[in-house]
């Protein structure tokens, strides 16, 4: 299979599952700004001083895409395990490949407006420059694709349980990995166990960012350090789930 | 080149716990030719889905291979799937997808440019008669036209095998009747079609021929008639009440105050009326049927699945 078609039915599956979810319920995109920035509001309410705003901000960025991820992995793939969809791709001239980056990607491309307005309130703050943007994106799509191999992961480990049991999951994983790590506060605040926040996908990009902004002084070794944990992570679960997935049952 | 050629098909399910293997399938070869509409009938768990799941390369068998249209669906899968296009048992719709967005989508994930997807989603919708609903979310409709529109998008996909699996289960006679006539239609356009079915009506109205599987095995193969002309009986009588002795005239089923007599002839089914109206009891003539011969053939076998 060439890799124009790969590519093509990637963005088509990606389409499929998120245009019409957006065209007939556009309600939804306030929905996940909303679950975005509810971390955000308690911040506001219960700290004050530095820049609270900014700090959540990021966090409210990384939560967006990483929510994705997680949504993605889990919640779709065993949907549509569940409702059959699957068996009809497995079945179509269609790459697996492209079914698991276009069901990744269609999550991403919905976060896209709450990810481009708190982006926007960031630059307007003065901390998101042209200069950094394209590293702040690569840190967002790092931990995008971190978060979406452990959802395929955990979806693919357990393949026979209920979407319900999965849904659960997900909806725990996203908690664990997004409200509790420092991801809408600076780590530097957890002091001695700041390094915490390395070892979590989604703070430790939440670091990177606010390192590139200006707003957590991080040295050259520290900033490579963090990239190749996020890296070393992320290839971790694809090499797990190589080994177990499988497009066709056996 | 036949359609489908499956060969020493066979299949073992195992437990992750102590429970015994199951064997779905035991042997099974089965060939479609071009251009027909092949059925696979039997009862539930009979080994139809397995089977099919194989033959549409979502299933690795335990034991020998199949061929689609040449292609072995153990060795060559990326070349099967160019030829096919399948419809799962109890599949289910995305609720904010409409019939055209499936029926579109689907042909475009097959490879198709835009014009002729939606070409094809038009033709596909008219055939399940969606067409007026075409723009409704799948949330909005009933159970019947739900599945019309995962059909549409199967029949949108222009490939050279069909495979549904149990396409009008949970459709009313007359929707069942609008998926027949599409697939009928196919027939004719030299698509070739492969369904399971438990329902006899269905198998023994649209297939050219049909297969009669159970426990794994194919029982018997052939056109619905070759299938009538297995059983020796070739007329029942129903009698709504019972007289001694019934079961002098042939075999006989007891359906609750009903009992169905199974005759070798035309003249013992008439002797029998004869014999019912003098007894004042309401009694029908009628050729055996495919589900007559169904439940013989099923009901006769041991457990090892042989006659």
């Amino acid at each position: 299979m060439g890799i124009s078609k790969i590519v093509k039915d990637t963005l088509l599956i990606a389409w499929i599952k998120s245009y019409p979810d957006l065209r007939r319920n556009p309600l939804m995109l306030l929905l996940l700004a909303m679950i975005s920035a509810i971390p955000l509001f308690f911040m506001l309410m219960f700290s004050s001083g530095g820049n609270v705003v900014v700090h959540g901000m990021i966090g409210a960025m990384v939560s967006s895409v990483a929510f994705a991820g997680v949504m993605s992995g889990i919640q779709d793939i065993s949907w549509d395990r569940y409702v059959k969809i699957r068996e009809m791709i497995v079945a179509m001239p269609v790459h697996p490949a492209s079914y698991a980056l276009g069901i990744a990607l269609a999550p991403l491309l919905i976060s896209i407006p709450s990810l481009v307005l708190f982006g926007a309130i960031t630059a307007y703050l003065g901390f998101l420059s042209a200069e950094i943007l394209l590293w702040v994106v690569a840190a967002l799509l790092t931990v995008w694709a971190t978060m979406s191999t452990m959802g395929f992961m955990i979806s693919t480990y357990l393949f026979k349980a209920s979407p319900m049991l999965l849904n659960n999951l997900s909806n725990l994983l996203g908690i664990g990995f997004i409200f509790i790590p420092p991801v809408y506060f600076s780590e530097a605040q957890l002091g001695s166990l700041s390094w915490i926040s390395i070892i979590v996908p989604t703070s430790n990009v939440a670091g990177l960012i606010r390192s590139y902004s200006g707003l957590l002084p991080l040295s050259t070794e520290i900033l490579i350090m963090r990239w190749v944990i996020l890296i070393i992570m992320t290839l971790t679960f694809i090499v797990l789930i190589s080994l177990k997935s499988k497009w066709r049952e056996d | 080149m036949r359609a489908v050629e499956s060969a020493g098909l066979s299949k073992v399910y195992h437990s992750r716990h102590d429970e015994e293997p199951v064997e779905a399938l035991k042997g099974v070869s089965i060939d479609v030719e071009k251009g027909e509409l092949f059925t696979l009938l039997g009862p539930n768990g009979a080994g139809k889905t397995t089977f099919l799941r194989i033959i549409s390369t979502q299933l690795l068998p335990s034991g020998g291979d199949a061929q689609v249209l040449g292609h072995s669906v153990v060795n060559a899968p990326e070349e099967v799937r160019k030829h096919i296009a399948v419809v799962p048992q109890d599949v289910a719709t995305y609720n904010n997808f409409t019939p055209w967005e499936y029926a579109y989508y689907f042909a475009r994930l097959r490879g198709m440019n835009s014009a002729d997807a939606k070409e094809k989603a038009e033709e596909a919708l008219k055939a399940v008669d969606l067409s007026d609903l075409r723009n409704r979310v799948c949330q909005t409709l009933s159970g019947g036209e739900k599945r019309r529109a995962i059909i549409a998008s199967v029949l949108s996909s222009d490939a050279d095998v069909l495979m549904l699996d149990e396409p009008t289960s949970g459709l009313d006679a007359v929707a069942r009747r609008g998926v027949w006539s599409a697939l009928r239609e196919l027939i004719g356009r030299g698509k070739t079609i492969l369904l399971t079915t438990h329902m006899m009506e269905e198998a023994e109205m649209i297939s050219d021929r049909l297969a009669i599987v159970n426990r794994g095995v194919v029982v018997a193969c052939g056109r619905p008639d070759e299938i009538k002309a297995l059983v020796k009986e070739k007329f029942r009588v129903v009698i709504n009440g019972d007289f001694k002795p019934l079961s002098s005239y042939g075999e006989t089923a007891r359906l609750g105050d009903r009992n169905i007599v199974y005759l070798k002839s035309q003249d013992e089914a008439i002797d029998l009326l004869k014999d019912s109206l003098k007894m004042n009891l309401r009694a029908e003539a009628s050729p055996v049927t495919l589900e007559d011969v169904f439940v013989r053939l099923v009901g006769g076998l041991n457990n090892n699945g042989n006659q």
